[in-house]
């Protein structure tokens, strides 16, 4: 399902259903007998592709489209093509980006340290935004205006989600939600962090991401833990009223 | 969503269980106890089983599922997950006042049991590995199926059995569902040649063991003095509907 649903059918939600919406509608079964289609047509991915390498200088605006479609070999007039305008290049970055990620995750060792890996994913990904990242502030406004919100919400819970299973987590319990989400608002965080980061080889965006998935994890381990002790005082009331002959 | 209407109605057409149902109450109690499974013997009859289910290589070309189809599975796959996850914890919390009263039924409850843990795993495996999210209902079905499993647990045998045979006919039912459709794709792609992919074979082949498996259970339950319950028809009404609406609001959430 590509569709995405527009902003107002979000949120006549009320806000605790609309975390749920979002991941209602992000995939469907996943086989492993086909590859999914790549989701830009040759023409699309030629023109965004080559618009792309015309933002570190021309910034994700219609001129960058407009040389991209130049560079492709086509009119001016095929920007038509990308109702969306700029914020195409964003999401054409965002989407080649995450579907880059699969190649990188077969040299990761799956089910030996799920949080290492994703910190690696993650990482990667970042620094997938280096050659723009003067630029990416520019994106992120387009990103959080209220026409693309839906678009955006949608792509970072794709993001989410797919470093999750390369990373090798198989959890299917509730936690598929609190993981998704705890993930996508830190990637969110790191992202925004390494806008502002002038260290060398952006190593204060790393530091600032593990210590984060680090606290993340913290948070989780003890909500579990919560959960389980609250299992055993009912289990030991259970057992005790049982002790006590009491037919529970 | 069109795979939806389509789901609801492969559910609500006259399934064959319960024309294997009514055999059973026609016969004398003491046999249905000690008699095999009359389920899986009928199930051959009524649903076919085409050639190709059992080929496992050919040169036919297959083609991708379709968007419909891929909608299908991803709902079909996190009921059944939803729905094994209350299985088990009704057991789990039927077990220790059931045993207790009553002895005998330690192997039976335990034999359950144990298929409905590994019905669990195997579709938790099947939801990782495709990609599909459990039922944002999670929480909410754990603390239903708990409470129904310890209450009808303290309610005694007739009343526990009869809880297990409510719920399975409704899984039943749904699983019967789920056949029916994977197998009319199957049928569909052998009408137009193409090859029929393994992911859907092991899958048909999967339902059918767990749902002969589920309807295992409703004889053993109906043996176990299921119908002696009171009030029977109230519970067995009861956790129908309940097992519906969860069935209805775990395709959609
Ligand atoms: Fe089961
Ligand atoms: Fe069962």
């Amino acid at each position: 399902m590509l569709v995405t649903r527009p902003l107002h059918v979000f949120l006549r939600h009320p806000a605790n259903l609309r975390s749920s919406l979002v991941w209602q509608c992000i995939r469907d079964y996943h086989s492993y007998e086909h590859e999914a289609p790549f989701p830009f047509a040759p023409t699309e991915d030629a023109i965004l592709s080559a618009a792309l390498s015309h933002v570190p200088t021309h910034g994700f605006s219609i001129n960058a489209l407009t040389q991209g479609a130049r560079d492709a070999g086509y009119l001016d007039i095929s920007t038509n093509l990308f109702p969306t305008g700029a914020f195409s290049i964003v999401r054409y970055h965002l989407v080649s980006q995450r579907l880059a990620l699969a190649k990188h995750a077969s040299s990761l060792q799956p089910q030996v340290d799920i949080t290492a890996n994703i910190a690696t994913l993650a990482l990667h990904r970042l620094h997938a935004n280096k050659p723009i990242i003067h630029r990416w502030q520019e994106a992120l406004a387009l990103l959080s205006t209220a026409r693309h919100l839906a678009t955006s919400i949608r792509e970072l819970a794709l993001l989410s989600d797919e470093l999750l299973f390369l990373a090798g987590s198989t959890t299917v319990t509730s936690s598929w939600y609190t993981n998704r989400a705890a993930l996508a608002a830190v990637y969110a965080s790191a992202e925004l962090f390494m806008t502002q980061d002038t260290s060398k080889g952006f190593v204060e965006t790393e530091e600032f991401l593990t210590r984060r998935l680090e606290e993340g994890e913290k948070v989780r381990g003890g909500l579990d833990m919560f959960g389980k002790w609250v299992g055993m005082q009912a289990g030991g009331l259970v057992d005790g009223l049982r002790s006590k002959g009491i037919w529970v | 969503m069109a795979a939806r209407s389509f789901f609801s109605q492969a559910l609500h057409r006259p399934t064959p269980i319960l024309e294997f149902l009514f055999p059973i109450f026609a016969v004398h109690r003491s046999r249905v106890r000690y008699a095999s499974i009359t389920t899986s013997s009928a199930s051959p009859n009524t649903e076919p089983s085409p050639s190709s289910l059992d080929r496992s290589f050919s040169a036919k070309r297959r083609k991708p599922l379709s968007e419909k189809q891929r909608d299908f599975l991803d709902c079909a796959l996190r009921v059944n997950q939803a729905g094994e996850l209350a299985a088990t914890l009704i057991y789990t919390h039927q077990t220790p006042p059931i045993t207790r009263a009553h002895p005998h039924l330690r192997p039976i409850m335990h034999h359950m049991y144990s298929q409905e843990a590994s019905h669990f795993s195997t579709f938790n495996e099947m939801l990782a590995k495709h990609r599909i999210r459990p039922t944002a209902m999670y929480p909410v079905w754990s603390a239903a199926a708990s409470i129904l499993g310890w209450g009808t647990g303290l309610m005694g045998r007739e009343a526990a059995m009869a809880c297990t045979e409510a719920v399975e006919t409704e899984i039943g039912r749904h699983y019967n569902g789920q056949v029916r459709v994977l197998l009319g794709w199957v049928k569909e792609m052998e009408e137009r040649g193409e090859e029929v992919g393994e992911e859907v074979r092991e899958l048909v082949s999967t339902l059918k063991r767990i749902r002969d498996e589920e309807l295992e259970h409703l004889d053993e339950a109906v043996g176990e003095g299921a119908r002696e319950a009171k009030p029977y028809e109230l519970l067995n009404r009861v956790i129908r509907s309940g097992c519906k609406g969860a069935i209805w609001i775990s395709e959609r959430v």
